[in-house]
């Protein structure tokens, strides 16, 4: 395996996610993207980390993931308060935030 | 060691607060402990402090913060005793608070902001610098305004919040304004190399101002020492600032007493009290050897005195006659710090610091036992009391305690040769030196009008006084209310008090001896006028009794006995009766001229004529305005409010840039 590798699957994945946040409707949906997206820029961070025999590459991940559980806690918390005041949560309904 | 840790002399009622704020609905009684805790710790440190500095001792701490400024603890005679007094009446306040505030929703806000209050009065006293002084000194306004506006619901609460913070601004500008002065003057005699800072102390320290007040320019001199007394007549409520202290009764009765007796209003004497040795070496122009800002302060305050004393005879709410009474009192001290300090120079602070703190414990008293009052009786009107004295006994008696304080009840064996010890309350001691200082002045100097203006109110006070008791506790019941004794919570704090009311009073000629030092601990000479001996004849030392008693006696006959109906002068609309229930007019005054004529009509009308015709209408018929509200107008629709079109457009963007720098930089 080199590092190529690692780079191709993390651009597949970070692809997928945002595709994902630009077609998806549904507010779990786009979290979940979004989440996809961070996993691949930590794919790339532990594999350059790796590569380069450095270790400070993998503690940086460590970091990056607790900061995306903290920000998935969040976001899913304002969508379960969203959804009990407006009984949906597909996004295209949830625009009033603008001219 | 109480001495190195007094900063927690105001951290831990901070402390409190937070902890109050944040926790207190899941605590007892609204998390009332916290603030009881942390001010029985800045009582015990305030204490051990004394006892360690006890009797030529200060404590002095420093450190630098910005441009020559520094933030500092000074605790010298003049700090550790306003520090004892208000740590401790503030506790018995806070004690009874727990019983007083026992049916109020909103108990952990009262208790956070009472305690912050504390903690900002705390930090006004041991400051050693006048800027930290002036911080916290806004910090007590900002609470009071808080506090005030407790019951913000009611408007007319919401109000008198409002004018409390806009009066004590107008004094507060002009403090500042003196502070500002004196830093450019200051400055300028450095600058000039007449002067220059010792290595360890900063430009703003009080030391370092009393050092420089003697090589100031005179004239500016007076100018900064009348912009501190401005400031100090604000948040004192002196005339013509006094509007706000009886409108401030809307707060709950313990705010009263907080304000009254430890947190607020004593600042403004303290304040001139501290600054002192500015005052005395102001140039004397208008009144041979009196300086000209000594002279301002006596009249000033002799005049607040006899004026406030007057509005009390009239007023019903019990707590409206208790706080003119406070103005008034308010205006014996600065009384004294003019009147005394022209004659007797540092012992004018003694005598001063000494009615302050007699005044605090029976004015918190007095408040207390009001508030134990319209506790059982839920009304705040003495024509619908009466008769309580069976039923409220400890209240009764206590009160009376107070009351005969506040009317200087003694008797004078001393001053009049014999050799035994005066013996009286502890407002006959306090007010007694005044009027004796008064008096001094006015032989010394030939000018007897703030003696006459502090005999005559001394004989008000003594009729306002007992009019309050003998309507709320003597006679027949004037409404069907059930009133009962209030809680031990509420009665004991009572009792405490009153034993100080009584027998603070023997402690005068220690205190005198101990806060008398207080400049020479500084180093700053204070000059003495010293005449000769000075010894009034017998009556006049027996006069201030004689007015007292008179006062009891006058209160006794009309408003106990009936001997004259004053139902009869009321109803027939005197106009005298009707000038002082009207206050003078003052806040009508307050209300029409300065906020709807002046405010309102001549800079608000200005200003939006200036704003809509001249600025709008100058630059062509708005042309600046239109332009921009129309390009607004053309992006605005960009913010559509679906997420997928903003991601949309970041990810094209992030593209557009890795494209960029690829083509700047090449690679793969």
């Amino acid at each position: 395996m080199t590092l190529y590798s690692y780079l191709i699957i993390s651009s597949i994945i970070f692809t997928i996610g945002a595709y994902g946040i630009i077609t998806q409707r549904s507010g779990i949906k786009i979290l979940m993207c979004i989440e996809l997206m961070l996993t691949a820029a930590n794919i790339n961070l532990v594999a350059f980390s790796s590569f380069n025999g450095n270790a400070a590459g993998q503690v940086f991940a460590l970091f990056s993931i607790a900061i995306a559980a903290a920000e998935a806690g969040i976001g899913f918390a304002i969508l379960v308060a969203l959804f009990r005041v407006r009984d949906t949560i597909n996004l295209d309904n949830i625009n009033i935030l603008r001219w | 060691m109480f001495g190195e840790i007094s900063a927690l002399i105001v951290l831990l009622p901070v402390l409190a607060f937070v902890l109050t704020l944040f926790l207190g609905k899941k605590l007892y009684s609204g998390g009332a402990l916290l603030p009881i805790a942390a001010i029985a710790g800045s009582f015990i440190i305030s204490l051990g402090t004394f006892l360690e500095i006890y009797p030529d001792g200060m404590v002095q701490q420093s450190w630098p913060w910005f441009a020559g400024m520094n933030i500092g603890i000074l605790i010298d005679p003049l700090a550790v005793v306003m520090l004892m007094m208000v740590s401790f009446v503030s506790l018995l306040i806070h004690i009874y608070a727990v019983g007083y505030m026992a049916h109020d929703p909103a108990k952990p806000r009262y208790f956070a902001e009472t305690s912050l209050f504390t903690a900002a009065m705390l930090s006004v006293i041991l400051s050693d610098n006048i800027l930290q002084f002036f911080i916290s000194w806004e910090l007590v306004g900002l609470c009071s305004f808080l506090l005030i506006g407790f019951w913000y619901h009611k408007p007319s609460a919401a109000a008198a919040a409002k004018k409390a913070f806009l009066v004590t601004r107008v004094g507060d500008v002009l403090f500042l304004a003196g502070i500002v002065l004196l830093y450019v003057n200051i400055s300028e005699i450095i600058a000039t190399r007449a002067f220059s800072i010792e290595p360890g102390n900063f430009i703003l320290q009080f030391k370092t101002m009393f050092e420089a007040a003697k090589l100031i320019d005179p004239t500016q001199l007076t100018l900064i020492t009348l912009l501190f007394f401005g400031g100090a007549v604000g948040k004192s409520g002196q005339f013509p600032l006094h509007g706000w202290l009886p409108d401030a009764m809307e707060g709950p009765t313990t705010v009263s007493a907080l304000i009254h007796a430890a947190t607020m209003v004593t600042a403004g004497v303290y304040l001139v009290a501290r600054t002192f040795p500015m005052f005395v070496a102001t140039p004397a122009t208008i009144s041979a050897g009196v300086p000209d800002a000594l002279l301002i302060v006596a009249y000033v305050g002799g005049f607040t005195a006899l004026f406030a004393a007057t509005m009390g005879l009239v007023m019903n709410d019990i707590k409206r006659v208790l706080a003119y009474s406070t103005v008034s009192q308010l205006g014996y001290m600065m009384l004294a710090l003019g009147t005394a300090g022209a004659v007797l120079g540092a012992k004018a602070v003694g005598i001063s610091m000494f009615h302050l703190i007699a005044h605090a414990f029976f004015k918190a008293l007095l408040f207390l036992c009001a508030g134990s009052v319209i506790h059982a009786m839920g009304t705040n009107d003495i024509r619908e009391m009466g008769g309580l004295f069976g039923k409220m006994k400890i209240t009764a008696i206590t009160m009376l305690i107070a009351a005969l304080a506040l009317a200087g009840i003694g008797f004078p064996f001393a001053g009049l040769g014999m050799p035994i010890l005066n013996i009286g309350t502890a407002g006959f001691f306090s007010k007694d030196a005044i009027i004796e200082g008064a008096l001094e002045y006015g032989e010394v100097k030939g000018d007897m009008i703030p003696y006459g203006m502090a005999i005559i109110a001394a004989l008000l006070t003594s009729i306002y006084i007992f009019r309050l008791w003998f309507m709320t506790f003597t006679g027949k019941p004037r409404s069907e209310r059930h009133a009962h004794e209030s809680p031990g919570v509420m009665t004991r704090p009572l009792m405490i008090l009153a034993i100080f009311a009584l027998l603070f009073g023997f402690s005068q000629a220690g205190f005198y001896g101990y806060v008398e030092k207080n400049f020479e601990l500084m180093n700053v000479e204070i000059a003495v006028h010293e005449g000769e001996a000075f010894h009034p004849s017998p009556i006049i030392v027996m006069l201030p009794v004689i007015v007292g008693v008179l006062g009891i006696l006058i209160s006794y006959a009309i408003y106990n006995r009936r001997m004259l109906d004053m139902s009869k002068i009321i109803s027939s609309g005197n106009p005298i009766y009707k000038l002082l229930l009207n206050r003078y007019y003052e806040p009508k005054l307050a209300a029409d001229i300065i906020g709807v004529k002046l405010t309102h009509d001549v800079v608000a009308q200005s200003g939006e004529f200036i704003d809509r015709k001249i600025i709008d209408g100058l630059v062509i018929d708005n042309i600046i305005g239109k332009t921009v509200f129309q390009l607004g107008e053309l992006v605005r629709k960009l913010q559509t409010g679906v997420v997928q079109n903003y991601a949309s457009v970041t990810l094209l963007g992030l593209g557009l840039l890795i494209i960029l720098l690829k083509i700047r930089f090449g690679g793969i």
